[in-house]
């Protein structure tokens, strides 16, 4: 294990908060657009340079040294309650590098992307995506459940930021609105299953739960149940079944932002918690079991969805939740490495194909594939790049996604997960097939006659593709060269291989040849068709749900706070009210009534008298 | 011997002219009845040895307030002919309270047992004069003050509208 | 004659000017009502006094009597008043002190 030093990753934290702080903090920097950009930016470099010496000066110690610098954040007797700090293993690290990295690139894109925006809006932006980088960085570098929480909030806050990013578009504001409540509902059982661990252990924290569980000495009943409810936290922070319905909306932020936030690092948080606590999870084989199910199953449902898709990000956002499905499944099989092998590689080309698809909607000026074609002619360097990521995404050897799936599938097929592997390999025919209808569709066949004026892309947007090509090109190459295998059966490389082909070749067969009808296909597999264009009628049960329980259930409780609560509180008024008037009717104002009632007075005092 | 036909007269008398006062129709004539009550009333204290006071009383009330009565009764003198009919609504009520105050009263008094008649002393008015003038100073004085502001008060409501 | 004769003549006729306060409707005759008990609490006065050969009584007896007369007189002025202003001295139609 390689420990990394806590004052570089402090650094690492430190300097996108930094700038978060100047641009939120200072009115004018922030209003002034380019200059609010270039401070981010610098930032983030910083943070980058931060993260690649961390990495760098790593040290590599023995397995059971405490990777994590804690400090006291609330004081109690016998220890702190809670402590906030760093852990710089090698996880930490890499992910710190990627986070740096994508986040950086991303940055730079915008400068170009939003060039249009006015400059206090563009301060915003930059100021939103600092946050998320020291947001980001502060879950992964977290020691304890408590602080990763807190980082997990601030993520998701975001997210809903910078989704909503143009608030004054309603689906956009939606679309916000959206991705927050449907995460928060996950969040729910994670901080349910934290509090109840810290409940039963006593501790927040990685390293003391982390020992206890791997020398066996952890005694918590029911861990099952609260690894479960940690797990849901995932399963709305990545995407899975059935809290993935967020993503494909979330689409309506900006596309840089989807390339970051919605591909390489916040979606992502989920599967990095999963593998974080894996020696608990270890604990639970039966939720292990239920995550690699899950996250089989939504690997292929997305999937379906995306073969439907006319909208690039779209399709791209259904290719995130499938892919993160393939991660949860991995985490699922006993292989966190694995899993997080292809969080990374998926990171970079990911992120490379929504950059990409940037590039082509700010072409063609519209986000349908169906109005696209032609433009490999046009720009061959931009279709090189997106050709290099969809093949990488395809899983074709000798790209990084080859490696990593191989790696994935050969840990679900050591687990004996039989129908979930069956899964994953139907999804990876699907996976090459959408791919490359998108591909055909958007660079190949014929440019539809739109009379645009088409400028080269700007130098920031395409330098930036560019480098995440050639770093895709560079991953894949180096797993290659280290004969980097997986612990696969040996005919495993070669079926994936063969279902990807399948699908590139049943693409170019519909979409680029025309020799099969498109939509005589579609009526073929009618009814998985139907269920992929209305999503399966998730959106609608959901809201159904909320309309009717939510709403139902306030109904039922305005209705007691109406007549039960404030009846009481009526009642008692108009009793009061009444007896008062009742009362009042005693002071008649003539004076013999009141001589009548001293007298009765008198005669009571009289017998009183008498009879005491 | 006397004393006891006295006694019997004069409380019939008082009785009588009470019953009279409260239940005549006619006010001006309850008045008068009043006066009666009043002079029965001097009779009593004739009976328990106090001639000053008997004096006091036919002069001052049957003379004093009796005539004040009289007058206000003239000055208001639409009142002459309410019957008793239209009398308030608590007839019955107030005949039932009376007795029942009057029950309540005997009560207290028929537990007393019997008290002994003293000897009648020497000549009341000197002691009387010299109590006034000693131990009841002040409050003969403060009588004083309530009187005259008793006049002013009258005086006061007496003046002419404006 | 007995105290207790006395005090029962006392209580007869305080009683009977009770019943005239309480039924009258005439302010002037709720006037004589009043001046019927303190008729009544005279006589007990008195009565006290020759029964204990205690002075006092009679003294008191002189104040209730002066004080009386006193009160009726204003009380009378009062009415009077009244009667001018709202030209009627109905017991139940005095009634601005109603809740």
């Amino acid at each position: 294990m390689r420990l990394g030093s806590p004052e570089l990753a402090l650094l690492v934290l430190a300097l996108p908060f930094v700038s978060f702080l100047a641009l939120a903090l200072i009115r004018p920097l922030r209003r002034s657009g380019r200059p609010a950009a270039l401070v981010s930016i610098l930032a983030m470099a910083g943070a980058l340079g931060a993260a690649a010496a961390l990495t760098w000066q790593a040290i590599p110690v023995a397995r059971d040294v405490n990777p994590s610098v804690l400090w006291s954040w609330l004081p109690a007797d016998g220890g702190p309650m809670a402590s906030v700090g760093v852990w710089v293993d090698g996880m930490a690290m890499q992910m710190c590098v990627l986070v740096t990295l994508i986040s950086l690139l991303v940055q730079i894109y915008s400068w170009s992307y939003l060039a249009d925006e006015p400059p206090a809006s563009l301060g915003r932006y930059y100021a939103y995506h600092s946050l998320f980088a020291f947001s980001m960085l502060g879950l992964v570098l977290s020691p304890g459940f408590l602080q990763m929480f807190v980082f997990w909030e601030l993520v998701g806050l975001c997210s809903y930021l910078l989704i909503g990013y143009w608030y004054d578009r309603p689906s956009a504001a939606r679309a916000a609105v959206k991705a927050f409540w449907i995460t928060k509902l996950g969040d729910l059982g994670f901080v349910a299953g934290i509090v109840m661990l810290w409940a039963a252990t006593g501790t927040f924290d990685f390293w003391p739960l982390f020992q206890a569980a791997q020398a066996g000495t952890l005694q918590v009943d029911g861990l099952a149940t609260i690894m479960f409810l940690i797990y849901l936290g995932a399963v709305g922070k990545s995407a899975q079944f059935p809290l993935h319905i967020w993503l494909p909306d979330a689409m309506e932020g900006p596309t840089p932002v989807s390339a970051l936030i919605h591909a390489a690092t916040m979606v992502t948080a989920g599967v990095y918690m999963v593998a974080r606590a894996y020696p608990l999870f270890a604990l639970v084989p039966s939720v292990l079991m239920l995550i690699a199910w899950v996250g089989a199953f939504t690997a292929l449902l997305a999937a379906t969805m995306a073969c439907v898709e006319r909208d690039i990000k779209r399709v791209l956002a259904y290719s995130t939740v499938s892919q993160l499905g393939y991660m949860m499944a991995a985490n699922g099989a006993g292989a966190p490495g694995a899993a997080f092998q292809h969080l990374t590689t998926h990171g970079v080309f990911k992120a490379l194909l929504f950059l990409g698809a940037g590039i082509v909607i700010h072409h063609f000026h519209t986000n349908d594939v169906f109005r696209m074609g032609g433009l490999f002619r046009q720009r061959p360097w931009v279709g090189g790049a997106f050709l290099v990521a969809t093949l990488a995404l395809a899983g074709v050897w000798p790209l990084p996604g080859f490696f990593s799936k191989e790696a994935v599938l050969g840990a679900v097929l050591d687990a004996h997960l039989s129908v979930p592997f069956l899964m994953l390999i139907a999804t990876s025919f699907l996976t090459a097939f959408y791919m490359f209808r998108v591909v055909f569709l958007t660079f190949f066949g014929h440019a539809h006659a739109e009379h645009h004026e088409h400028p080269a892309p700007p130098i920031a947007m395409d330098a930036v593709c560019r480098a995440l090509a050639v770093l895709t090109l560079a991953l894949g190459l180096r797993a290659a060269l280290t004969g980097h295998h997986a612990e696969g059966p040996a005919w495993l490389p070669w079926i994936s291989l063969a279902w990807a082909a399948a699908g590139i070749v049943l693409a170019w067969t519909v979409y680029q040849a025309r020799a099969v009808d498109p939509a005589r296909l579609s009526a073929a597999l009618a009814p998985i068709d139907i269920l992929a264009r209305r999503r399966y009628f998730l959106d609608a049960i959901f809201a159904g749900a909320y309309r009717f329980l939510l709403l139902g259930l306030s109904q039922v409780i305005g209705w007691v706070d109406r007549y039960v609560v404030d009846g009481v509180l009526n009642a008692l008024s108009a009793g009061a009210l009444r007896a008062g008037d009742t009362l009042r009717r005693l002071q008649t104002g003539r004076a013999q009534d009141y001589v009548y009632g001293v007298a009765l007075g008198v005669l009571l005092l009289l017998v009183w008298a008498q009879l005491g | 011997m006397t004393e006891i036909v006295g006694f019997c007269v004069a409380a019939v008398v008082l009785v009588g002219a009470s019953l009279a006062v409260v239940l005549t129709p006619n006010l001006f004539h309850a008045v008068l009845w009043l006066a009666a009550a009043l002079v029965a009333t001097g009779g009593i204290f004739l009976l328990l040895d106090s001639p000053f006071l008997f004096a006091v009383q036919l002069l001052l009330y049957a003379g004093g307030v009796v005539t004040i009565v009289v007058f206000a009764i003239m000055l208001t003198e639409r009142l002459v002919g309410a019957s008793i009919r239209q009398t308030s609504r608590f007839v019955f009520n107030g005949a039932v309270l009376a007795a029942a105050v009057f029950a309540a009263i005997m009560g207290f008094v028929l537990q007393g047992g019997a008290v002994a008649r003293p000897i009648a002393g020497g000549d009341q008015l000197r002691e009387l004069g010299r109590a006034l003038a000693g131990p009841f100073g002040v409050p003969l004085q403060l009588l004083g003050v309530l009187l005259v502001i008793a006049l002013l008060g009258a005086l006061y409501f007496a003046r002419a509208e404006d | 004659m007995p105290l207790a004769a006395y005090l029962v003549l006392a209580a007869l006729v305080f009683v009977i000017g009770l019943f005239g306060v309480l039924t009258r409707r005439n302010a002037v005759g709720i006037l004589l009502g009043i001046e019927l008990m303190l008729n009544a609490v005279n006589i007990n006065l008195v009565a006290f006094a020759r029964f204990r050969a205690d002075l006092a009584g009679l003294v008191f007896t002189l104040f209730t009597i002066a004080i009386t007369v006193a009160e009726v007189a204003v009380g009378l002025a009062i009415v009077i008043v009244i009667f001018r202003v709202r030209r009627t001295i109905e017991a139940d139609h005095l009634d601005l002190l109603r809740g």
